[in-house]
């Protein structure tokens, strides 16, 4: 009986080492999603390329300006994150809201809003379909519902926080159930990756 | 003959203290904690939170808040689904509070879309929105939100 118990015990787990997804809070896309590659408008007006985050990993959220309430959620811990980090990290770390919502973000729309979070976050929008390329190529999708008689409208969009390497890679996909500590825990981890291969290099 | 009266005395006292106990009514039907404004900059709409419970015998329904400060104020429910896409939901009917429960207004969950500020909001000031009720008189409540800042919970 208790080779059998020890047996079943150690397929357990293994199961769940499987299951822990190599210990990320969040969800790995590593190798799952192409590099990033966009051609956006910066909250300065220059139309940009990834290289505008000069080979820094990057931490993006697709959201819009007009969202009281999950979009400032979400960007607030991610800062909140951010600060957990030893002082070399934070500085490391390029964050990006990219708005889905260009008819309403214009540049100083975007400028003020990110200027809010954080100093390290660039806001970018674009048009239809370079908004659609980029969204496309991490699977995710954005959508606009009826104008209200005021002419407001409301906007869906994904909940995740998206993370690159300084290649540009995917690694990480921070969902919206996750907390700062976990968000900062998992960051942590990624930069430190980063800086470990530095110095094998 | 002393100890008597002084039972009978004691027991005089603790019926009427059981007697005003009884009585006593809860100060406010409703009670309103922590009502907050998250400020967002550049002119965009802004959350309102707050928990709210329901110190009645029956059911109380928030049917709905308006604010000078603001042009138009909405209650609405931020929903995630499954494959991680996120949308605000209307709240047509309102909120229900049941009877004895408490609702939280609260980040990534119900809220109060204030749009179109009036005028320029300063983190530490103090906002006057009116909710409206069903359930409970006078149906209208002026409550004071104080704003906080767009990194706060």
């Amino acid at each position: 009986m208790k080779p059998l118990r020890l047996a079943l015990a150690a397929v357990m787990l293994l199961g769940l080492a499987a299951c822990a997804d190599e210990g990320w809070n969040g969800k790995s896309i590593e190798g799952l999603m192409p590099e990033l590659e966009f051609e956006l408008t910066a909250e300065t007006g220059e139309t940009v390329t990834e290289s505008v985050f000069a080979g820094r990993p990057v931490a993006m959220y697709f959201g819009f300006t007009h969202c009281p309430d999950i979009c400032p959620t979400t960007l607030a811990r991610l800062v909140a994150a951010v600060r957990r980090l030893p002082e070399p990290m934070q500085e490391e770390l390029q964050l990006a809201f990219v708005s889905v919502d260009p008819q309403r973000d214009g540049t100083q729309q975007l400028a003020d809003y990110t200027d809010a979070f954080s100093d390290r976050m660039l806001g970018l929008t674009g048009t239809q379909r370079q908004l659609k390329a980029l969204t496309r190529r991490y699977r995710t999708t954005y959508g606009y519902e009826d104008e209200r008689s005021d002419g407001s409208y409301n906007v869906s969009h994904s909940s995740a926080i998206f993370v690159f390497d300084a290649a540009g890679e995917p690694q990480l996909m921070l969902l919206d159930s996750l907390g700062v500590a976990e968000i900062a825990a998992d960051l942590e981890k990624l930069l430190a990756r980063r800086a470990e291969n530095a110095d094998n290099a | 003959m002393k100890i008597l009266s002084g039972v009978v005395l004691v027991i005089v006292l603790l019926a009427g203290a059981i007697w005003w106990v009884a009585d006593m009514q809860p100060a406010e039907p409703i009670e309103i904690d922590n009502p907050r404004v998250r400020l967002v900059p550049g002119g965009a709409p802004m959350a309102g939170y707050f928990t709210l419970a329901n110190h009645t015998d029956s059911p109380v329904r928030l049917v709905s808040a308006s604010s000078e400060a603001f042009g138009h104020v909405m209650i609405h429910r931020t929903v995630v689904s499954a494959d991680g896409s996120a949308r605000m939901a209307h709240q047509d009917d309102g909120v229900l509070v049941g009877a004895g429960e408490t609702v939280a207004f609260e980040p990534k969950g119900l809220h109060l879309m204030l749009m179109r500020a009036r005028r320029e909001l300063e983190v530490g000031e103090a906002v006057e929105i009116v909710l409206g009720f069903e359930g409970i008189e006078p149906a209208e409540r002026t409550v004071i939100f104080t704003v906080v800042p767009v990194t706060s919970s």
